[in-house]
């Protein structure tokens, strides 16, 4: 450890880090553009600079290492006075169209500027024309003008993806960012982290592009559900005009730097593929085709169909579907519930069938928690329509895969042999209708818990948005449907939030012991 | 009997108080029309709505929507008054210009008058000039709610 002074306050650091991470950790943020954790330092926008006493210039934070004693100003005169100077120059050339920009409000050119800047332009020359509007890749649009050249694309293609399909073109006042050959497109499964990387609005996203202003949105962590990577990422949602009603209530999706999992980094399908969120989804309870608001009513009717067969000795013809989609705490509740309590006869998994993955991120498992199945003890069993055809008097179906593994008329013609079908479901599918009861459920996003990832991280979520319509947690349910049947109620009783539930599994499975955070 | 007379003492005052207002505003009418300059003006009964009064130069009135030379809307999604709107009636939608300078333009403006206040914040707040409220119009009332939502036609019309 090494003992450093920032602005006159005693700090021991690390042997080795920059002044940038000491004074960060210290709770002094220093502005930068071009410095990202993910690369090594570059120096290129000169917006770091602080003073250090004994050096007789001013040096840049994100690459100046630590040594013992040193004294570090990053709010003085002198150091303010150089940023502002930096920041006349980056204006000087900067188009100034935030009102149309979709970065304003996250810009760190608009912080910087109400932070150091607050001058007027001096500039009266004509400013430099460039390429607006470009079209960088599917996802992407690039705009010269607003570009303040910190190269961190140039480096995320390179360093990150490795296509280095960017550079940095000419010298002096007219240097710009550009693709190598003209019309070049960034065409990889990452593209969408250049848009997330520019500190400003030089590339912005067209799936975002005009829909909103930032700061409308609000912003819940949550993981990304759809593969079993389980990236961390922010949910950024519309919270709404009092007046008028918006077509959908998340916006965007950014990634959240989580070292085990993902890194700064997320792949385009978990940043553009936020649509299930608001469209298709299940709202509401059908009972037998009928709409009926009461939760409690519809429990008590799906536990009196069990408990009917349980009094018959028919327990061994209830079938089970389950899904990876589920949390750990649900999967573990379902354990408790279905097969040490009831013990009903069959327990199959439905999931989305794998596809292809890449070697970043993207895994082929298209649902997120097929890890935490397999270290709680479930096995992914197909669903066998034989036995569903002649074994089974109550199906008992969680998630939306199911109608896609097997054909409809097949699905439909088991439906008409099996006495009770219960489907619970975030989404709306063909089945919903065909069910005698369909219970609506919330998406990962919308509920609490915790998933394990292909490499067995586990990470907890909590709620990035309000549940939709009547939809319910399925661990909620899964504790309501086990105090319903009343086969061991105390249980049940204490297990009242996802939290309980996962104490509960770290006693049990020494899986999730070793992993508690 | 003694409440009777009560009444009429009354209309007595009323009187009174109408013949001193006549008297009154009659005195300082005759002070102006020979040409003696006073401070207070005698009052004056405006037959509106029969006879339109003009409002102020500064009243914040009806809002409208300022075009371009192409006749495009001034316009630019930047929402700034949709966000300072004390009420919440203000709602834009936004779309793709051809041009690339001009890159954003209204689809759709919303103003919902039956929850504006009048405050006149959007006008401050526009940084391209593009909504006034200085139409003089103030005679806003309507036999139905939705014709109080005004749209971008409207506004620009």
């Amino acid at each position: 450890m090494v003992k450093i002074y920032i602005n006159d306050r005693e700090i021991e650091v690390k042997e080795g880090t920059t002044v940038f991470h000491a004074a960060l950790d210290a709770g002094i943020p220093i502005p930068h553009f071009c410095y990202h954790p993910a690369f090594a330092p570059e120096g290129t926008c000169r917006m770091c600079l602080v003073e250090v006493e004994g050096m007789p210039k001013l040096e840049l934070a994100c690459s100046l290492q630590i040594r013992e004693g040193m004294k570090i100003f990053t709010q003085n005169e002198r150091v303010r006075e150089a940023r502002r100077g930096v920041l006349e120059f980056l204006l000087a050339e900067h188009p100034l169209d935030c009102p149309i920009c979709d970065q304003a409000g996250d810009c760190k050119l608009q912080d910087y500027y109400e932070e150091y800047g607050l001058f007027d332009s001096r500039f009266s020359e004509v400013k430099d024309k460039r390429g607006k509007k470009i079209r960088l890749g599917k996802y992407l649009l690039h705009d010269q003008e607003r570009c303040v050249l910190c190269r961190r694309c140039v480096r995320f293609l390179r360093e990150v993806t490795g296509t280095g399909e960017m550079g940095v073109f000419e010298r002096g006042g007219h240097t710009k960012v550009d693709t190598y050959e003209e019309g070049q497109q960034v065409d990889n499964n990452y593209s969408g982290n250049l848009a997330q990387l520019c500190p400003v609005g030089a590339i912005t996203d067209t799936d975002f592009r005009f829909q909103t202003r930032s700061w409308f949105l609000e912003a819940g962590e949550s993981i990304c559900p759809l593969c079993s990577r389980g990236c961390r990422i922010t949910i950024q949602a519309h919270r709404g005009f009092a007046r008028f009603k918006l077509p959908k209530r998340v916006y965007r999706i950014k990634a959240v730097d989580d070292p085990l999992v993902n890194g700064p980094w997320i792949c385009d399908k978990g940043r553009y593929g936020y649509s299930y969120l608001d469209e298709n989804r299940a709202t509401r309870i059908l009972k037998k085709g009928e709409s009926s608001p009461d939760w409690q009513e519809a429990i008590d009717w799906l536990s009196a169909s069990i408990l009917r067969l349980k009094h018959r000795n028919r327990l061994e013809r209830v079938s089970v579907v389950l899904s990876s989609r589920l949390s750990n705490e649900e999967l573990f509740l379902a354990k408790k519930l279905f097969k040490d309590d009831l013990g009903v006869g069959r327990v199959f998994f439905a999931d989305a069938p794998p596809e292809e993955g890449d070697d970043m991120l993207l895994t082929p498992d298209r649902v997120p928690n097929t890890r935490g199945a397999r270290e709680l003890g479930w096995e992914d069993v197909p669903v066998d329509m034989e036995a569903l055809n002649r074994e089974t008097d109550l199906l008992l179906m969680f998630g939306p895969d199911f109608e896609n593994a097997h054909s409809l008329s097949d699905i439909l013609g088991c439906f008409e042999q099996i006495e009770t079908t219960v489907l619970l479901t975030p989404f709306d599918g063909s089945l919903s209708s065909q069910v005698d009861l369909l219970l609506p459920t919330t998406p990962v996003a919308e509920k609490a818990g915790s998933l394990t990832n292909i490499d067995g991280v586990l990470r907890n979520f909590q709620p990035a948005l309000p549940a939709l319509g009547h939809s319910r947690a399925e661990w909620s349910l899964l504790i309501d449907l086990g105090k319903a049947l009343d086969l061991r109620f105390q249980y049940y009783s204490r297990l009242s939030s996802p939290e309980a539930v996962f104490q509960e599994m770290t006693g049990e499975i020494p899986f999730f012991e070793k992993n508690v955070e | 009997m003694i409440k009777q007379f009560g009444y009429f003492l009354e209309i007595v005052k009323g009187s009174l108080i109408t013949t001193r207002h006549f008297v009154v505003n009659m005195f300082f009418h005759i002070l102006n029309l020979v040409g003696i300059k006073t401070k207070r003006k005698g009052a004056v009964t405006r037959q509106y709505p029969e006879a339109p009064i003009e409002v102020a130069r500064r009243h914040r009135s009806l809002h409208r929507l300022m075009l371009r030379e192409d006749g495009k809307p001034r316009c630019v999604v930047c929402m700034l008054c949709a966000t300072v709107c004390p009420s919440e009636c203000i709602f834009i939608e936004a779309t793709e210009d051809p041009d690339p300078e001009i890159q954003k333009y209204p689809s759709n403006f919303i103003i919902d008058l039956n929850r504006c206040c009048f405050c006149g914040f959007c006008v401050e707040a526009c940084p391209e000039d593009a909504i006034r409220m200085d139409t003089g119009e103030v005679e806003l009332a309507r036999y139905s709610r939705g014709d109080l939502v005004y749209d971008l036609e409207k506004l620009t019309g």
